[in-house]
């Protein structure tokens, strides 16, 4: 082989292992059933509300920078992360605060403001993932900037929020975090149930919490 | 076909509820009762989702009141009506049009497209169908009692509880009744004062005979006549009336003394017509509790007595009344009240628990009764855990059936008597009629309470 092919092929060699390094960086987590939470919480004029699910569907892509292992050394600046996560409408129940079911009637209110027929599944996409301070104790989770897009009922809102990421000591990474919102924003009339005459008349402001658990896939 | 009661078999009239509210209103009493009928009529028919394919088993008398209430829930589609005796077969398929009329349960098991089956078959059968439907991946309503012995019971129970992925609802469908679970934490929270009894009458005058044109017809429909099959009174009726106590003074009694006797119905059965059975609860609490085919006054009703308050339960409505020296709760000041002879109740209604009087004068058939009330919440959980599954295999795949089975058996049910629920409501007519055949007090080993 003349020096010149050598050349080419070790750099077109390089090329392809560097590829295939950063593909093999690159780790995806599903989420992971039984361990995952949504609840979304709400006002009233004559009580507060909340409705919970259990499925929050859906995957995470990291690079090397994201915290998979606890106490893993991150710097902070911008994270590779891709998610996409999803939770079915018709998951999520109406409950008392202890988690008994509440009123299927309030369900059926929710899935038609959902447009559930239509648009059966709320969807969140990660735009951009950024950790502004790296944990000062091993046990602590990351706190990192989640910025990205909402998708309810057929309009698409920019959501911004903090998460925390607590990788866990099985391999599982478990993500929780909180956001305010607003019906209005994604076009929902906040509810006044007929089945009360109109006289029960729900507040604008809802808060979501979620509790997402994703393990790796192998 | 010739079969038929001459005197109509009237344990439908308490389990679907009736006009005793109008007598009541005559006697006068503060009336207690939750949301309005025709609301939660009208919201449960916009139920917007998939429909339950499902089968009535055992198409009698009652069956096909289940057919004709399972006509007017949202989401329920039955495809099969089953009964091994012709007769009732086409008539209970006519009740629900585009039905197969089938003859052997074990066809409709079989039959994937049916997810769901209502047993309504005589007590004593129940347990083969039972635990062959749940075996076949059905969602189960089984009528009650359970079972006519505690072992068949206990069977039906466990393998219940062996498949949470499952919807099992026993037949005590005022355990569905939105009344009944708005007067629970009102009863609870000690609303009442200190519970110092319970009491409750079924009182209708009727032969509970039919009439059948061969003798081996004749003996299989009067199967509630034969001592060895049947619970009798305790069992066909007052097994919903003492587990509504049961569940509102939330304890298990202790012991049960029994008395009953045939006095009026001399037909040669063997299964008393007239029972009276005293009921022990923790605390000292006792039950009276009487029935009888002979005489009809005062129909039937529940009360609980307290050191505050009495209340009065008929059906889907209910009245309290208070004591002298009761504290004022505030409400009732502007409550609905009745006149009850000497007393005065006051009108207990779910939601407002005040003013409200906008009782329908008028009721569709076969709606928004206790049984009506425990089929659309039997349909809905089970239709919540189809989609429950679906969303699931859409989310995660079906790789992980353990994950899928886990998931399903946390899926909320619609309130109805559970597996277990039920099972102690038939242990306690079990033993209850056990009392009155001896005529004797017995006691109740608490170990028979439970499963395991």
């Amino acid at each position: 082989m003349k020096p010149r092919n050598l050349i080419i092929c070790l750099l077109l060699a390089g090329v392809v292992g560097l590829s295939v390094n950063a593909q093999a960086q690159t780790r995806r987590f599903n989420a992971k059933p039984g361990l995952l939470k949504v609840r979304i919480e709400g006002t009233s004029n004559i009580h507060d509300w909340q409705v919970e699910g259990k499925i929050i569907g859906g995957f995470m892509e990291v690079g090397p920078n994201f915290p998979t292992k606890p106490g893993q050394e991150i710097k902070p600046g911008k994270v590779d992360a891709k998610v996409q996560a999803f939770v079915p409408v018709r998951s999520l129940i109406s409950v008392e605060k202890d988690g008994k079911p509440y009123n299927t009637k309030m369900d059926d209110i929710m899935y038609d403001k959902f447009l559930a027929q239509q648009f059966p599944r709320l969807v969140y996409t990660l735009n951009e993932l950024v950790l502004k301070e790296a944990p000062k104790a091993k046990d602590q989770p990351y706190v990192l900037d989640a910025t990205g897009e909402l998708a309810v009922a057929g309009v698409t809102n920019k959501l911004s929020m903090p998460v925390n990421v607590t990788p866990q000591a099985d391999g599982m990474i478990k993500i929780t975090g909180t956001a305010p919102l607003k019906m209005t924003d994604f076009k929902i009339e906040p509810p006044a149930p007929a089945i009360a005459g109109g006289l029960i008349k729900t507040g604008n402001d809802i808060k979501i919490l979620f509790e997402w658990v994703v393990a790796e896939k192998k | 076909m010739n079969e038929k009661n001459t005197t109509e078999f009237n344990r439908r009239d308490f389990l679907r509820g009736g006009s005793m509210a109008a007598i009541m209103s005559m006697l006068g009493g503060v009336e207690l009762f939750a949301q309005t009928n025709q609301a939660a009529s009208a919201a449960a028919a916009a139920v917007q989702g998939p429909s339950l394919k499902m089968a009535v088993i055992g198409a009698g008398p009652w069956g096909r009141d289940v057919l004709n209430t399972l006509a007017k829930v949202p989401q329920a589609k039955v495809v099969a009506v089953c009964d091994n005796y012709a007769a009732m077969r086409t008539r209970g398929a006519k009740l629900a049009p585009g039905a197969a009329a089938v003859e052997d349960y074990k066809e409709i098991l079989n039959n994937k497209e049916i997810a769901a089956v209502v047993i309504c078959t005589a007590t004593h059968q129940h347990k083969e169908i039972a635990i062959a439907a749940i075996k076949a991946g059905k969602h189960v309503y089984c009528e009650a009692p359970l079972a006519h012995t505690i072992e068949d019971a206990r069977e039906i129970a466990k393998a219940a509880a062996a498949a949470q992925h499952l919807v099992f609802q026993g037949g005590f469908q005022m355990r569905s009744d939105p009344q009944r679970h708005f007067l629970l934490p009102f009863i609870r929270s000690g609303a009442l004062g200190k519970n110092v009894m319970a009491r409750a009458q079924w009182h209708k005058k009727q032969s509970w005979r039919f009439t059948s044109p061969t003798p081996e017809r004749e003996k299989a429909i009067n199967w509630r006549l034969d001592k060895d099959l049947s619970l009798g009174l305790a069992g066909e009726i007052g097994s919903h009336q003492i587990d509504q106590a049961s569940w509102f003074l939330n304890g298990r009694p202790k012991a049960v003394t029994g008395f009953g006797n045939v006095l009026f119905w001399k037909d040669g059965r063997e299964v008393a017509d007239t029972i009276q059975a005293i009921i022990e609860f923790p605390g000292g609490v006792n039950m009276v509790y009487t029935a009888t085919l002979a005489n009809s006054f005062d129909a039937e009703y529940e009360m609980l007595y307290g050191s505050d308050a009495a209340v009065m339960m008929r059906e889907s409505k209910a009245w309290m009344f208070k004591e002298v020296d009761s504290p004022l709760l505030g409400w009732e000041v502007y409550a609905r009240k009745e006149t009850f002879y000497k007393e005065t109740g006051i009108f207990l209604t779910g939601g407002t628990k005040s003013t409200q009087s906008d009782v329908p004068a008028t009721v569709e058939p076969f709606t928004n009764t206790p049984i009506w009330f425990a089929l659309t919440n039997f349909v809905r959980s089970a239709t919540g855990l189809a989609a429950a599954a679906e969303d699931f295999v859409s989310s995660f795949g079906d790789d992980d059936k353990d994950a899928l089975m886990e998931h399903l058996s946390k899926v909320p049910r619609q309130p109805g008597a559970t597996h277990l629920d039920s099972y102690i409501a038939t242990v306690l007519a079990i033993k209850t009629n056990e009392a009155i055949k001896a005529n004797k007090r017995i006691e109740i080993d608490p170990v028979l309470y439970e499963l395991t």
